[in-house]
């Protein structure tokens, strides 16, 4: 198999993100629609039904540096979340603590972690969890 | 994995052949990955400069066409603020009869003819419909801002 390299997967990603071909649950976008290197990106998730964040939006940044897809992106919520993997004080997702980043490979893509993130969040460990208020942000 | 003979071939002519205003050197850590620059064309608001794409052939080439976009910014109708290019030949009419060499080709001429009647960057394309001679000196702007040769 030929390596798609970074910039042409990012593409492929937008393209899939832009025509709505991925899961309804989760969404993603560049940042800046002029940004040639496709550095940063938005994503959303909808919260899982039954669970405390169902009908909740998530608000997140994600990070595609330069070895991207080699290495995975650094990811992080912008709508304040109480999660295990998330940094309390910054949103921040620990890639220790979510399994596709942990054992990140290439063809995974900001899809595959938005869509964890959620199954995560669902987690019958997860899903009573209690959570800040709706809408607030870190800042 | 090996490479296709196709692409050898076509590196190796790129390379001992190069076409005048062209350059196309493949990464060495993915031989399926090009750097490539184009001249601006003469007459054009793009003279110049000198403009730098990627190329990527993927594994089904040359059965699809290879995929390239522009890494300097550049106004034009038919390229996006991603350097994506809005090109008959890469799209419904490509060939396996094309080849890099010919695409390549292909987008120097589109520098010089631009087609505001089939865009991609609506915006500029309106521009370039209301007022051609404004959008050239715009286009001409950016290539002295973005394209100056190294």
């Amino acid at each position: 198999m030929a390596k798609v390299p970074r910039n042409f997967r990012l593409l492929e990603e937008l393209e899939k993100g832009e025509k709505g071909l991925g899961a309804e649950a989760c969404s993603y976008g560049l940042e800046n629609g002029d940004d040639l290197l496709m550095t940063n990106w938005n994503g959303t998730i909808l919260g899982p039904p039954h669970s405390v964040h169902e009908n909740r939006i998530y608000s997140l940044k994600i990070h595609c540096g330069p070895d991207y897809p080699d290495v995975p992106p650094e990811i992080s919520f912008v709508s304040k979340i109480n999660l295990p993997c998330v940094d309390p004080n910054n949103g921040k997702v620990d890639p220790g603590k979510l399994p596709c980043l942990m054992d990140w490979k290439r063809q995974f893509t900001m899809e595959t972690i938005l869509i964890e993130l959620r199954r995560y969040m669902a987690l019958p460990q997860h899903k009573k969890l209690p959570q800040p208020p709706e809408g607030s942000s870190y800042s | 994995m090996a490479l296709p003979k196709r692409i050898i071939k076509e590196t190796e002519r790129l390379m001992a052949e190069p076409v005048p205003g062209i350059s196309a050197v493949p990464h060495e850590d993915n031989l399926r990955y090009f750097d490539v620059k184009i001249h601006g064309p003469s007459q054009s608001p793009y003279e110049g400069g000198v403009f730098k794409l990627e190329l990527f052939l993927p594994d089904d080439y040359p059965m699809t066409p290879p995929k390239i976009r522009f890494l300097t910014k550049i106004y034009h109708p038919n390229i996006d603020k991603l350097g994506r290019i809005c090109l008959d030949v890469l799209k419904s009419n490509w060939s396996p009869a094309l080849q890099i060499r010919t695409i390549l080709l292909s987008i120097q001429a589109l520098l010089g003819a631009p087609n505001p009647d089939d865009p991609l960057a609506n915006d500029v394309a309106q521009d370039w419909k209301t007022d051609e001679k404004a959008a050239i000196q715009t286009a001409r702007d950016w290539t002295s801002k973005y394209a100056a040769p190294e």
